[in-house]
């Protein structure tokens, strides 16, 4: 629903993409079987509806889950362990999963005492996880829904519109609700903490190729070798803008200063700061990004207390990057640090 | 003609939606094409035929029962935004059916106006925004006036069919705000909103039941 399909090739042309795949319609479901079966230790997949759940359930504590169209790997399902979600809910490529789907996830995950459901904010998305709350009111299951909305390319002001989308810092709001739900948090005050993380952060995302959805073997866009898509989403769609290409020098600065404009980020103040792969970048390139990053945090005075940079939230094989900044106090920080056993997160 | 709706009338009546929106499946694509993204009809044929299927596994006990199958069976496989509010609006139809044997006109009513608010405060649409609430509120309007007047189950039910008709042919003249036509504006201008169609062709299922 949110990109738009190519046509097929035609048998003259040469595909410029070719994919590990049986059959476009199934690989999420094969790939959701062969995830499940590759981390036995972390989880367990539900099969009808599909979810996944933690292999070994939490018992009192509030239950974060999370969910989203598939395409985002390792984003939802790779951050169920212990510290950070119960259940993921996993939709179709990039299509929201369904209100019952997240309904049964959550009533799985909850020990009695609710479900935080983290959620980006995307149409489908939200209206299915706000009728997932409703249906699970019925079922005496209280929940609750922190939205996160980071993406600064998105932020147009109008108070009717959609809002921001949600991105990367998916992560941070996982990762710190996860530590602290762990800690015995009650639902409230996890929403409350899950809201002033989203509120803290920002995201902006620069894609340099499209990449291809299941089956597709060209990329949903086309774009000139000297120029890059500024401010894209992740769910293969173009930005609103294009600019030109340049040495990671250039461009970062351009990321990484409206971002700290937006924030209101003054000298002497802490970050984390999340360098995320789009799907199709190579780590060498990742750590280079922040590089420079660090760089201009530095010149501007301010704080990088914790790191993450690697492929987290994906836009299938996008090639291009993200960055996050998620505005940092000791409580934040100290559930950051808490310990995380999960599949694409532990430490 | 009935007084009152069985649990057997309602399953005539869902299952006569179905069917009527089977033969409708083509037109409400081709409506969604001119507004959405075109796949409407496909979508809202392949959720009702899996509801049917459903439904024939399950003994209608209460009138609520085949509106609740219906509903859970939207919730379960429509992940997009119009099989969800369609879920929702079945699943207040099946609330107030729940315990009972018999639908009243009264009952419909107000399962008519459940609804729309459930819609209206989910899909966040009101009256004008050119979706499925601008043929649910005048089906809503008539019927409470239809039960305030005294008339009958049949009387009542055909002035909502009516209202949701007359409402549904009215979002042609109307660009979207909220729905699917959000983004494509007035290209969409002329056709009416496939959800209004939609639930102008439940109500028209719903007299038909009643008078077979």
């Amino acid at each position: 629903m949110y990109g738009s399909p190519n046509t097929v090739a035609g048998p003259r042309s040469v595909p410029v993409r070719r994919q590990f795949i049986n059959e476009p319609g199934d690989i999420v479901s094969e790939a959701l079987e062969g995830f499940a079966a590759a981390w036995p230790h972390h989880v367990r997949l539900n099969d009808e509806p599909a979810y996944v759940a933690r292999a070994r359930p939490a018992a009192d504590k509030v239950a974060v889950v999370s969910g989203g169209g598939s395409g985002h790997e390792p984003l939802h399902v790779g951050f169920v362990g212990t510290g950070m979600l119960d259940a993921a809910v996993p939709g179709a490529v990039f299509a929201s999963p369904t209100a019952v789907q997240i309904r049964d996830a959550s009533m799985a995950a909850d020990t009695g005492r609710g479900v935080v459901h983290v959620v980006k904010n995307y149409t489908g998305d939200v209206l299915n996880f706000r009728i997932a709350g409703e249906l699970l009111a019925d079922e005496g299951v209280r929940s609750d829904i922190v939205l996160v909305d980071d993406d600064l390319a998105t932020d147009t002001g109008d108070s009717g519109g959609p809002g921001r989308r949600g991105t990367a810092a998916v992560v941070a709001v996982e990762k710190v609700c996860g530590a602290a739900a762990e800690r015995g948090a009650d639902l409230e005050a996890l929403t409350a903490l899950g809201r002033r993380v989203a509120a803290h952060s920002r995201t902006l995302s620069v894609a340099l190729a499209a990449g291809a959805h299941p089956g597709q073997s060209s990329p949903s866009f086309e774009l000139p070798g000297d120029e890059i898509e500024f401010g894209v989403g992740i769910h293969g769609e173009r930005a609103r803008e294009r600019r030109a290409f340049g040495p990671t020098g250039e461009l970062v600065p351009q990321m990484v200063s409206p971002l700290v404009k937006a924030l209101g980020l003054e000298r002497g103040e802490r970050v984390i700061a999340i360098v995320n792969g789009l799907g199709a970048t190579h780590d060498l390139e990742l750590y280079g990004v922040f590089g420079e990053v660090r760089r201009f945090l530095g010149g501007a005075g301010i704080d990088i207390a914790r790191t993450l940079v690697g492929s987290y939230v994906t836009s299938l094989d996008m090639a291009g990057c993200s960055v996050t900044l998620v505005r940092a106090d000791e409580e934040v920080l100290d559930l950051w640090d808490a310990p995380a056993a999960t599949p694409a997160l532990t430490w | 003609m009935a007084e009152q709706l069985s649990p057997s009338h309602v399953e005539r009546w869902v299952h006569g939606f179905v069917d009527t929106v089977e033969e409708s499946g083509e037109y409400l694509t081709d409506l969604d094409r001119r507004s959405g993204d075109g796949d409407f009809g496909t979508n809202m044929v392949t959720a009702l035929r899996r509801a049917r299927r459903a439904m024939a596994g399950v003994e209608a006990t209460t009138v609520g029962v085949p509106f609740q199958v219906t509903g859970e069976t939207f919730l379960a496989h429509s992940g997009g935004t119009s099989g969800p509010l369609f879920g929702m609006w079945f699943r207040d139809f099946g609330k107030v059916g729940a315990d009972a044997g018999a639908l009243t006109l009264a009952m419909l009513a107000e399962a008519t106006e459940n609804g729309w608010a459930t819609v209206a405060r989910l899909g966040s649409a009101e009256v004008g925004d050119r979706t499925m609430v601008d043929a649910i509120a005048p089906a809503s309007v008539a019927l409470n006036k239809a039960v305030g007047d005294g008339s009958g189950l049949v009387e009542g039910l055909r002035s909502a069919a009516e209202a949701a008709r007359v409402g549904a042919e009215g979002t042609s003249e109307l660009l979207g705000r909220r729905g699917r036509t959000s983004y494509v504006g007035e290209s969409a201008l002329g056709s009416p909103d496939p959800g209004a169609v939609t639930i102008a062709l439940f109500y028209r299922a719903a007299v038909e039941s009643a008078t077979a």
